[in-house]
């Protein structure tokens, strides 16, 4: 029969107890580095110790596979001299500069077309198919509209980001349960209400992945602009160190920018995409991927 | 076909809502499906209503059309309380903020001022007794916890009315999806909140001893089209009116064998 009402506090109680979640030790820095930083430094050794004994074994001419102190020689060079830092900013402001004007046309661009039937059925699939169109193609236009010109630069990027962005906000707004908005309106919550404390927030996950991809592609358009647009008055990006290098048939350089744009890349994702997107989605419990 | 649905305020203080006639239809057509016809019901201000029925007897559509969510095809609903509040089978608390701050948000929506609402959000989770994981996020809490931060919230967004109108918490089998003894423990709990808050409940649900244990009154339900069947009062329930009770849900279910 039915159970006196204390007992079932106690029970109650009991429950609690057992379900109150156990905190986890968070490892000490020097285990966390050893287990995250430590890896990647091996891979890294590895790679130069086999570039090495390629090297080493003549297999190809210098001017093809250089020594790799000698492109750490060009590197340090181009470093003390401060060509490195006035190339990286030439590049990286542009860059920036670019991913943020895409964040401001992409973000109401996706907003519509997640909420507006018709503009999602009119250019939706316009602009997944942006997507995979490689933004290179849009520099010979580019070039005859603008000419060599920051323009054709800027153009050039906000091609490649946008469609990313906006894809990745509708994703995330696709993807919101559809009971969340339904609470909110039996909460009282009006139309902006519930934009601004649930479906934006709600659709947080999607929108950084959105603007994660929206920089590697936003980065990768303007190195591929920046080779195949030089001019003087475009001043020296990396894109045209590279091309320079090539120009000059110098590996070194064209080794060593290679490994200023890749550095760029990694330093990007590890300093700003990787701590913002591990902190939104720890707040929501979704740990397996990090 | 149009809504002649009108809500509006009672004067008198003996009734917290009543439906007179609502009927709701889902389709046009052939393809029409009614799936409510005619459903009258009176809940009084504080008193525990447990709507019984099999599936398909629209007692989540009766709940919809009460909390707002959905409007009658014809019929009356007239409202004597502040905003209904609802809870579903999941307790839906938004994944990104602490147990205090989906309280909270509730409270904000119904324009509490920010420190009335901390004040009050602590309150609410002190009386579902889960003060202590206030700063716990929905992940961190088990299923029958975050079923009781939902009562909370639910509590928040119908118990703060500038006038004072009486409370009515909407309840749409919301111990369904949890294990026998935490539902138990839950059961128990809302009794207690209940006694507390003085607030009207209207609890769906498809289990007769739930339905038993909870309410002053049980009305079953029939199914396709929903229409009310019978009412029992279960103030002091017996074995007898239990197993009457079930006895009338088989009868109602068996009637659609054919």
């Amino acid at each position: 029969m039915a159970t006196p009402p204390d007992t079932l506090d106690k029970v109650g109680a009991g429950l609690d107890a057992l379900d109150v979640p156990v905190e986890a030790h968070r490892p000490p820095v020097w285990r966390r580095f050893l287990k995250t930083g430590v890896p990647p430094l091996i891979a890294f050794a590895l790679l130069l110790g086999v570039w090495q004994a390629l090297w080493a074994s003549a297999l190809l001419p210098e001017f093809q596979l250089p020594a790799p102190v000698t492109v750490w020689d060009e590197l340090v060079r181009s470093i003390s001299t401060g060509d490195a830092f006035g190339i990286l900013w030439t590049s990286l402001h542009r860059a920036v500069l670019g991913f943020l004007a895409a964040v401001v046309i992409a973000t109401p661009l996706g907003l519509l077309i997640a909420k507006v039937r018709v503009v999602r059925a009119a250019i939706g699939s316009l602009l997944t198919g942006l997507q995979s169109l490689p933004s290179v193609a849009w520099v010979p236009a580019a070039i005859l509209w603008f000419g060599v010109t920051p323009s054709t630069i800027y153009f050039v990027v906000l091609m490649g980001s946008v469609p990313s962005i906006a894809n990745g906000l509708v994703a995330g707004i696709d993807q919101i349960p559809p009971l969340l908005p339904r609470v909110g309106r039996a909460l009282g919550a009006g139309r902006l209400a519930s934009a601004r404390y649930i479906l934006l927030p709600a659709a947080l996950p999607g929108y950084l992945a959105g603007l994660k991809q929206g920089w590697a592609f936003s980065w990768r358009s303007l190195m591929a602009a920046e080779i195949i647009a030089t001019s003087p008055q475009l001043g020296i990006g990396l894109g045209q160190y590279l091309h320079n290098g090539s120009s000059l048939n110098d590996i070194n350089m064209v080794i060593a920018a290679i490994f200023l744009i890749l550095l760029v890349g990694i330093g990007i994702e590890l300093l700003l995409f990787r701590p913002l997107e591990r902190a939104v989605l720890r707040a929501r419990g979704l740990t397996g991927a990090l | 076909m149009t809504a002649t649905l009108e809500t509006t305020v009672l004067s008198t203080v003996d009734t917290a809502v009543e439906l007179a006639g609502v009927r709701k239809v889902f389709g046009h057509g052939n393809s029409a499906v009614v799936a409510l016809d005619g459903v009258d019901l009176r809940v009084k201000p504080g008193e525990f209503v447990c709507l019984l029925g099999a599936s398909g007897c629209g007692k989540s559509t009766l709940l919809n059309i009460v909390a707002g969510l959905d409007a009658a095809t014809s019929g009356s609903l007239q409202l004597n309380t502040s905003r209904p509040a609802v809870m579903f089978q999941e307790p839906a608390l938004m994944p990104w903020l602490t147990a205090a701050r989906n309280v909270e948000l509730a409270l904000r929506f119904a324009g509490v001022g920010r420190l009335a609402r901390k004040r009050r959000a602590l309150e609410l989770l002190d009386l579902v007794r889960l003060g202590d994981v206030a700063d716990k996020r929905p992940h961190e809490l088990s299923g029958g916890m975050r079923q009781r931060v939902a009562l909370a919230r639910a509590l928040a967004s119908t118990t703060v009315s500038p006038d004072g109108a009486p409370a009515l918490l909407l309840m749409d089998e919301p111990f369904a999806a949890l294990d026998a003894i935490t539902r138990d423990v839950l059961q128990s709990e809302l009794l207690r909140v209940w006694e507390t808050t003085n607030t009207a409940i209207i609890f769906v649900t498809h289990d007769v001893r739930e339905a038993v244990r909870l309410g002053q009154r049980v009305v079953l339900l029939s199914s396709r089209p929903g229409r009310v069947v019978r009412e029992w009062d279960v103030t002091d329930s017996s074995n007898e009116v239990l197993d009457e009770i079930n006895i009338h849900l088989r009868e109602v279910i068996s009637g659609h064998a054919s």
